[in-house]
């Protein structure tokens, strides 16, 4: 084993990233309870329950929809299925807790429907006939129509490698179009839908916003509120051994399925351009109708609502300081996925040139940090910072590190690249994966040292795969919610934030504007990037 | 190079948070605009800088308690005496808030040292003029939502909700746990649906004909009726009508927004000096027109709107101190949960 500057520092990243996410578990180990344990063996059960409820109606829609309309689009041409094919992933543009507002505002009493009902038919009740989505049900709508692009996208991609004469064999076989999607197609296709999937999982397990709107308790609402509310730590403790268990098994499942997915992706060679098979009449209809359904729910519906109560209620739009928010969100997401970009390339070649076990390990390790739900590890990294400072700092007598830390741009992009680190360094070493060794050899040959190898052959060869991270990263953060809300400074709102607070005042309306320009600025990351996202030609 | 620029960079960061201003900050749960405005108004006259971190209280809360001694609030302003009450036991605030001119403005029951009330509001009841009679109300407590004759017919929201249990700690408080956990089932057996939404869509569920009573504060129906909710809003609140509980006994259960002065406080004569301008009529009159809450001070009265449609002349609560709203805070939890209160 060789120790250089690669070595070090890339186990310096993986280090720092897996410190906080071992206190969160470890904090879980303390024994402060207050709390009646009756309570929480009822509470318990709920959570729990609830949980599970969540996860698997959120993964059975998300599989339909994206396994369901990738088929679609990848396979055949139907009216506008070009359009579709990267219109399906604006989805992402939409958080599930702007689709939860957007379901309350548009079916709640007296709301969008009424109105609309109100307008075509005349004064009249229409409220009891008006469906209600709220509650569990709300919260599953919310989060399948936001993620389903995780399954889409993968999904899309490992149809797009599948070798044409793979799909002749069925023909050949006399298979109906739907058993050669059963048989050929989709088996094939697993690992990458399972990939899709389990990334589906691990948001939905760490998801704040919307479960939060409904006041839904979850294993994550409830780690949430036993640490903040009742300070009991046992009762976290707990909950959060059942959230690690779910983790858990989601993660073996993701890592396995990455193995496999590296195999069947690597049968490029034979790669022709697939034949789409051209639809026509009813079913071209049906295909045009499925597509066109779940880009209605999952983006038009939401973005319309949102249009509708910021024509509607127009002062809120004055009332909005857009430029601070606009320049405050961009401001987070330049600086996070700078750094974070950075600090994974570093530890993705120190891992490339070391070739060391331990290093491979712990960086293996390192990116568990997106399995932590956001809100837990920023309250994980406010009791750490909290003790390191009280046990550490001033036992030493230096000052207080504490405002350094907390309520500052400093620490919430500390908390960033915990959480977004897997992004980061998955995405780069995947494009890793596609430069041969060789080429290293040839560059050490030819007399260049690791540093020119890595700034003049690596980084452009790259290219591609670091604007993919940095597309992903910047919309996590645009989206994200619980970490900037605990962490940033006084006077900083962005975009989600002032969308969160006035939603949570009961202040919808006013919601709507911060929600609007959410949707607007992701949208444009998407449209302007969709290229890369749906990875069309072969790289 | 490189990293001395990324240094440079990072260290700039939080320089800025270094620098002594003559300021006060505030750890802000309540996030109305008519609050920003007067905080705008407080910095113009003064010339003290009022930097807000908006959050929500349980977040607030727990920052404020991580940071310990080196936090920098100075104020934590939130929308329940029940928050004050539970930061003050667990320690977090100081003594201070003692000056003549907040003591002659709060009544004593709406005020300890350490937090005070800046706004009042009252948890009460709506019913549906068309489907509940005179004669169902009169005499209607709080005590009576519990009565088997509200069968299916009462919306309230969920056991988590602050206002909530603020509510049931008073009853524990005026009757004790017992009565309170009978209390309790009874509620839920009278519920018409399990708790969803906020205060707002319980009134909306009885103009929309889902409940025939609804418990809800005071505002909720101003607001609506303001028509900054939209034109259907405003007209579903005129389906609805208000009911104060409790005029033949102690009252209507009274709670407050507060503001309460954190423990190692770096702005301390700054954050006194900013409660007692929230206090001031002025900042009251802005308060009781824009969030529709009832003025803390006498002499200021509330929004027309609150006075033609809520009235005015009913008896609030003054026996029952807003302190042991935290106090009884975790067994009013314990309560709900063991009644089955979603």
């Amino acid at each position: 084993m060789r120790i250089n500057f690669w070595y070090i520092s890339s186990f310096l990243i993986s280090f720092f990233v897996i410190i906080p996410i071992l206190t969160v578990f470890s904090s879980f180990f303390e024994n402060t309870s207050n709390y009646y344990q009756v309570l929480k063996d009822t509470f318990l059960l709920e959570y729990v329950l609830n949980s599970l409820i969540l996860l698997l109606s959120v993964l059975i829609l998300t599989f339909l929809i994206g396994t369901g309309s990738a088929y679609l689009v990848s396979f055949f041409e139907f009216p506008f299925s070009n359009f579709f094919k990267w219109a399906l992933i604006l989805s992402f543009a939409v958080p599930p807790y702007i689709y939860a507002y957007s379901l309350t505002a548009f079916f709640e009493n007296y709301g969008t429907a009424y109105t609309i009902l109100k307008n075509l038919f005349g004064e009249a009740n229409y409220n009891q006939s008006i469906p209600k989505f709220d509650g569990l049900f709300g919260v599953i709508l919310s989060i399948s129509f936001s993620l389903y692009a995780y399954v889409y996208i993968l999904a899309r991609a490992s149809f797009l490698y599948q070798p044409q004469n793979l799909i002749d064999l069925g023909k050949n076989l006399g298979f109906t179009k739907l058993k050669t999607l059963y048989s050929i197609i989709l088996p094939a296709a697993r690992p990458a839908i399972v990939a899709g999937l389990s990334l589906v999982a691990m948001e939905t397990l760490a998801e704040f916003g919307a479960v939060d709107f409904f006041s839904i308790n979850t294993l994550t609402t409830g780690i949430y509120n036993s640490w903040i509310a009742f300070d009991d730590l046992a009762f976290a403790n707990q909950l959060s051994f059942f959230l690690l268990l779910f983790i858990f098994a989601l993660f073996i499942l993701e890592n396995l399925s990455r193995k496999k997915a590296r195999y069947h992706m690597d049968s490029r060679g034979g790669f022709k351009q697939k034949r789409k098979i051209k639809l026509s009449g009813g079913k071209s209809f049906m295909a045009f109708m499925f597509c066109f359904l779940i880009f209605f729910l999952s983006f038009l519906f939401p973005l319309s609502q949102m249009m509708y109560w910021t024509i509607k209620f127009p002062e809120n739009l004055f009332d909005l300081q857009i430029m601070t928010l606009l320049t405050n969100t961009l401001y987070l997401v330049v600086l996070s996925s700078l750094v974070l970009i950075i600090f994974a390339l570093i530890s993705n070649y120190g891992n490339r040139v070391t070739k060391n076990k331990t290093l491979n390990i712990l960086s293996t390790l390192s990116i568990s940090g997106y399995a932590i739900p956001g809100v837990i590890l920023a309250v994980a990294f406010i009791t750490f910072i909290a003790w390191f400072d009280e046990s550490v700092i001033k036992t030493y007598g230096f000052l207080s590190i504490k405002k350094v830390f907390i309520g500052s741009i400093l620490g919430l992009v500390i908390v960033y690249f915990i959480r977004f680190y897997s992004l980061a360094f998955n995405g780069i070493k995947s494009g890793y994966e596609k430069i041969n060794i060789s080429v290293d050899e040839s560059s050490y040959l030819l007399g260049y040292s690791k540093r020119k190898t890595f700034m003049n052959i690596h980084i452009p060869f790259l290219r591609n795969s670091l604007l993919f991270v940095f597309i992903l990263i910047s919309l996590e953060i645009i989206r994200e919610l619980p970490i900037t809300l605990i962490l940033r400074p006084f006077n900083f709102e962005t975009f989600a934030t002032t969308a969160y607070i006035s939603a949570s005042e009961d202040l919808l309306e006013a919601a709507a504007v911060p929600s609007l320009f959410l949707i607007l600025i992701a949208t444009s990351f998407i449209i302007v990037t969709s290229k890369y996202i749906l990875r069309d030609k072969n790289e | 190079m490189r990293k001395i620029s990324i240094l440079t960079l990072i260290t700039s960061l939080f320089v800025s948070s270094f620098v002594v201003a003559n300021e006060v900050n505030v750890f802000n749960a309540r996030h109305y605009k008519a609050d920003g405005e007067l905080y705008s108004k407080f910095t113009n006259m003064t010339g003290i800088k009022v930097n807000l971190i908006n959050g929500k209280s349980g977040a607030l809360e727990k920052r404020i308690i991580s940071e310990g001694a080196d936090s920098s609030a100075d104020l934590y302003i939130t929308a329940d005496a029940g928050r004050c009450g539970s930061m003050d036991a667990k320690g977090t605030l100081q003594g201070g808030l003692t000056s003549a001119a907040i003591k002659s403005a709060v009544p004593k029951n709406f005020r300890t040292s350490k937090w005070v009330g800046i706004a009042k509001r009252a948890r009460i009841i709506y019913y549906s003029p068309e489907r509940v009679t005179g004669a169902e109300l009169s005499g209607m407590t709080y005590e009576g939502l519990a009565d088997p004759k509200w069968k299916g017919r009462l919306v309230i929201r969920k056991s988590s909700n602050i206002y909530n249990k603020s509510l049931v700690a008073s009853l524990i408080k005026n009757n004790g746990k017992a009565a309170t956990v009978a209390w309790a089932e009874g509620v839920v057996a009278n519920m018409a649906r399990t708790p969803t939404g906020n205060d707002r869509a319980q009134i909306m569920a009885v103009a929309a004909g889902e409940a025939d009573i609804a418990v809800a504060n005071t505002y909720y129906l101003a607001l609506m009726l303001s028509g900054k909710k939209g034109p259907e809003q405003q007209a579903a609140a005129k389906k609805v009508k208000a009911f104060f509980p409790n005029q033949n006994d102690r009252g209507t259960h009274m709670n407050v927004s507060c503001a309460a002065l954190v423990k190692g406080a770096p702005n301390k004569a700054n954050a006194i000096k900013l409660v007692e301008f929230l206090l001031t009529p002025e900042s009251q009159e802005h308060f009781t027109n824009n969030t529709f809450e009832f003025p803390m001070i006498d002499g200021v009265s509330p929004s027309p709107l609150v006075v033609n449609n809520l009235g005015l002349d009913f008896k609030q609560d003054m026996k029952t101190k807003l302190a042991s709203y935290g106090k009884n805070q975790a067994a009013a939890v314990e309560v709900m949960t063991a009644a089955g209160w979603k």
